[in-house]
């Protein structure tokens, strides 16, 4: 069995008297292609936040590769080769695509232990991505969809072990997640990564990822096979209570 | 236009250290003096804009760093060379600003401009403690100051380094991590930097020349006490003259210096309260009509390409 | 025991008028992040005017607070719709709001002093007010500066219960905590933000006036009440008027004995001590839950 890249131990977030993430257990290999879905609310993005580093848990523990990095800033998290793109993509405007991309290779890219040769180089990764023409346009000058591409290319730029996407297929359509799915399905491939994917639209993610965990007020209430958790009671109750059923198509 | 490469950028500072040398022998004394403001305007410009105009954090406290190297020449001088007084007043500026950077600039921006703010106060108060507790006394007279021609070329020196080693740091890893700090600090640190110890290095690099020219300064004055030497007026200047430079732009800020330099000199003893509303208003019209200085006006930007 | 009280009360005084310059510069920046670095120089102005009034025109200064209260409530309104709109409606993001604005306020911080310099020149200027001593407890103060206290308490514990019991009041609190919520209920920023500012001016411009009746004036007096005003909202926590009173008077009470056992000179020193033993220990004020 591969190594557990990623490991959160009973993380808990607590905001006041709000518990936004309750006691979660989440593990991922190498090589492996999870989703993390849940109703809105659920904590899924929270989670993130404290698998990134950029929020420290009220309780638990964060272990990244073996080591334990629970409370230390998000730059640590970033060289020990986690990296994450946001819901709304944050790129750097004035900067044009190929210096975004650059950025991440600059820094967290550098000082990570397991490199991967074929991605050094910014152009590589845009070209990848499709997004080898607009290489010399400031950031901000393209369009949403192809920020939420290069926000995927930053965070290859760090040259991580795990891939953690946010929300990535909001606003998408169709045919254009297909296609994002497929790339990112083609980076878990060629570089061995470890992918995260989080969404609130559910059909999308159960096509494409191995396993999937859901999270429901807070805790995870099922981790698995897709298609065992989508006839789970409790998660289409969860659904239920908010939406519909698990099964509804993307939005 | 083109952005210069750093090579050009260097040999051009060269190049004009080395005729603006021979001015104290082809300059009338006022001349030479006004020149001299320009330089000290343009170093102090120059250094904060390396760091405020990249992670666009306010920093306030080019006085106190002013002062503390001015007041390491008052102590300094009798016992130590001029160009080793310059160069300590750089660094004991530069290790205070470490010290307060590691205090205050994880903090957000509004905070930490009202801290720096107070800075130059805490410091001069503290100062003229000192003074009186220890050494009984309110002021110094410096003695045996070096000759205007040295002060020159010192403060050439220290303001053709400030420009070198500002646009070497906008070439580097640290001049990137500090326009990313600028950009969306959160995102630079999920991209792998060290937010904090990149602001506190850039803060601290910007306090050197900072302290360096207040060393070199102070001379000038044959009578140094807190009040004269803690003026937060040089503050004001400096982030004025970088504003309606240009803050993000390495040229803004020098072109501006020497403007100001001759405005503040042909108005303000003449007018020194009007001239100081006139400044204010200045920098409200700037901020709210033209936020990129003059240099945004001629599309130049932080970030090459 | 004279002694100590004599001490305490002096810290409270200094504290009092600390929080009230404080919760006006709280809610400036917690409502709008809006640091205005100027703050200090509108106690300052309140100041002046009351120096005139009584010195020029023989007028009781408690009398003519409210007058003060009224024109530095006007001036806010015209300095937020002259300076601080365009900001607010321009600006990408919050923190360039808040670059610009401390930058903006920087220019006016030096056009309000000089301005003042030229009126009425660098001089202390002062005026004499209720200076009969009065005797509490074995401690003698002079009259001004109970009335001081009494009034800067005052103002305080009016403005919490502004904030607390009226509609307007909640609807400060409400848009503090969620600004896009608030909106969506129907509160109106646009009429909000402009009053709030006035109003933080206005409690700026009463701390002036009041500290007239008992110091000496000058144009720079105000920039050290703006530094204080961040810490004192540093200790109290940003968003909480009952915060800023209480860290107020904490702070004032910490320097009127810090300075007795170490040195006057060292008030600054200490302030920025508090401050950064605050920001280490409890990052979110010493009051927050």
């Amino acid at each position: 069995m591969a190594d557990v890249l990623l490991a959160a131990k009973g993380v808990t977030v607590r905001f006041g008297g709000l518990t936004a993430v309750d006691n979660v257990e989440l593990e991922v290999r190498a090589g492996e292609f999870i989703g993390v879905i849940g109703p809105n609310g659920a904590g899924k993005t929270t989670l993130f936040h404290t698998l990134s580093g950029v929020l420290v848990p009220s309780a638990g523990r964060l272990v990244v590769a073996g080591d334990d990095l629970t409370g230390r800033p998000a730059h640590a998290f970033a060289t020990h080769g986690v990296a994450r793109t946001f819901q709304t993509p944050r790129v750097f405007r004035d900067m044009t695509a190929e210096q975004n991309v650059r950025f991440g290779l600059e820094f967290a890219g550098r000082t990570r232990m397991h490199a991967h040769d074929a991605f050094d180089d910014a152009r590589t990764i845009l070209g990848f991505l499709g997004l080898a023409d607009a290489a010399d346009i400031p950031a901000g000058g393209l369009t949403p969809a192809r920020q939420r591409l290069l926000e995927i290319g930053m965070a290859l730029g760090a040259r991580p072990r795990v891939l953690l996407l946010d929300e990535a297929a909001a606003g998408l359509t169709h045919t254009e997640l297909e296609a994002a799915a497929q790339l990112i399905r083609r980076v878990r491939d060629e570089l061995g990564l470890a992918v995260i994917w989080i969404e609130h639209a559910v059909r999308v993610l159960m096509n494409y990822v191995e396993r999937v965990a859901v999270l429901h007020q807070g805790r995870k209430i099922a981790d698995g096979d897709p298609r065992a958790v989508s006839k789970d009671p409790a998660v289409i109750e969860a659904y239920l209570g908010e939406e519909g059923e698990p099964e509804k198509k993307a939005a | 236009m083109r952005a210069l490469g750093l090579r050009s950028i260097l040999a051009a500072t060269g190049v004009s250290a080395v005729v603006l040398a021979a001015m104290p022998w082809l300059l009338p004394d006022f001349w030479l003096s006004l020149a001299l403001t320009c330089l000290m305007y343009a170093a102090l410009a120059v250094s904060w804009a390396m760091f405020c105009g990249a992670t666009n954090y306010l920093s306030l406290a080019t006085s106190a760093f002013f002062g503390i190297g001015a007041y390491v020449t008052a102590w300094g001088l009798a016992t130590l060379s001029y160009p080793v007084a310059v160069i300590l007043g750089g660094l004991a500026a530069a290790a205070f600003a470490t010290l307060v950077g590691a205090a205050v600039l994880h903090l957000r921006g509004a905070y930490f401009a009202v801290l720096t703010f107070g800075l130059g106060e805490l410091v001069r108060h503290a100062i003229t403690y000192f003074e009186k507790s220890y050494f009984k006394t309110v002021g110094r007279v410096i003695q045996e100051a070096p000759s205007s021609t040295t002060v020159y070329l010192t403060v050439l020196l220290i303001a053709a380094a400030a420009v070198c080693v500002c646009a070497m740091v906008r070439a580097s890893r640290l001049g990137l991590a500090l326009a990313g700090i600028g950009a969306d600090e959160e995102r630079t640190q999920t991209l792998g930097v060290n937010a904090r110890r990149a602001k506190i290095l850039g803060f601290a690099l910007s306090a050197f020349f900072a302290g360096a020219i207040g060393a070199a300064i102070a001379v000038r004055w044959t009578y140094i006490d807190p009040t004269a030497v803690f003026n937060p007026f040089i503050g004001f200047q400096t982030v004025l003259i970088a504003m309606v430079g240009g803050a993000h732009t390495l040229i803004g800020p020098l072109v501006s210096s020497v403007v100001f330099s001759l405005l503040t000199e042909f108005l303000r003893l003449q007018f020194p309260y009007a001239f100081l509303i006139l400044l204010g208003t200045l920098l409200i019209l700037l901020v709210l009509y033209l936020p990129g200085g003059l240099a945004s006006l001629m599309q130049r930007r932080w970030v090459r390409g | 025991m004279g002694f100590w009280l004599d001490l305490t009360a002096s810290g409270l005084i200094t504290g009092g008028i600390y929080a009230v310059v404080a919760v006006g510069l709280n809610l400036q920046y917690g409502l709008m992040r809006i640091m205005n670095i100027a703050h200090g120089e509108f106690l300052m102005v309140g100041a002046y005017l009351t120096w005139w009034a009584h010195t020029a025109l023989g007028v009781n200064p408690l009398a003519f607070l409210p007058v003060v209260m009224v024109v530095l409530f006007l001036a806010g309104l015209l300095v937020y719709r002259v300076c601080f709109l365009r900001i607010a409606r321009g600006a990408p993001s919050v923190e360039v709001i808040e670059a610009r604005s401390l930058l903006v306020s920087f220019g006016l911080m030096y056009l309000v002093q000089n301005a003042v310099y030229l009126a009425w020149g660098a001089d202390l200027r002062g005026y004499s007010f209720l200076t009969e001593p009065v005797e509490i407890a074995e401690a003698r103060f002079t009259a001004n500066r109970l009335v001081v206290f009494a009034f800067a308490l005052g103002a305080s514990l009016a403005l919490l219960a502004v904030l607390r019991f009226t509609l307007i009041g909640k609807a400060v609190r409400a848009m503090m905590q969620s600004p896009v919520g608030a909106q969506l209920v129907g509160i109106n920023t646009a009429t909000l933000h402009p009053v709030v500012f006035g109003a933080g001016l206005a409690l700026a411009g009463v701390a002036g006036a009041l500290l007239s009746m008992v110091y000496e004036i000058s144009p720079s007096m105000g920039e050290p009440y703006t530094v204080t005003a961040l810490i004192v909202i540093t200790l109290g926590g940003l968003g909480s008027a009952a915060g800023c009173l209480a860290g107020g008077l904490l702070l004032g009470l910490v320097e009127a004995f810090g300075m007795h056992f170490t040195n006057p000179s060292l008030k600054m020193l200490l302030s920025y001590g508090v401050f950064i033993a605050v920001l280490l220990a409890r990052p979110k004020g010493l009051f927050s839950k």
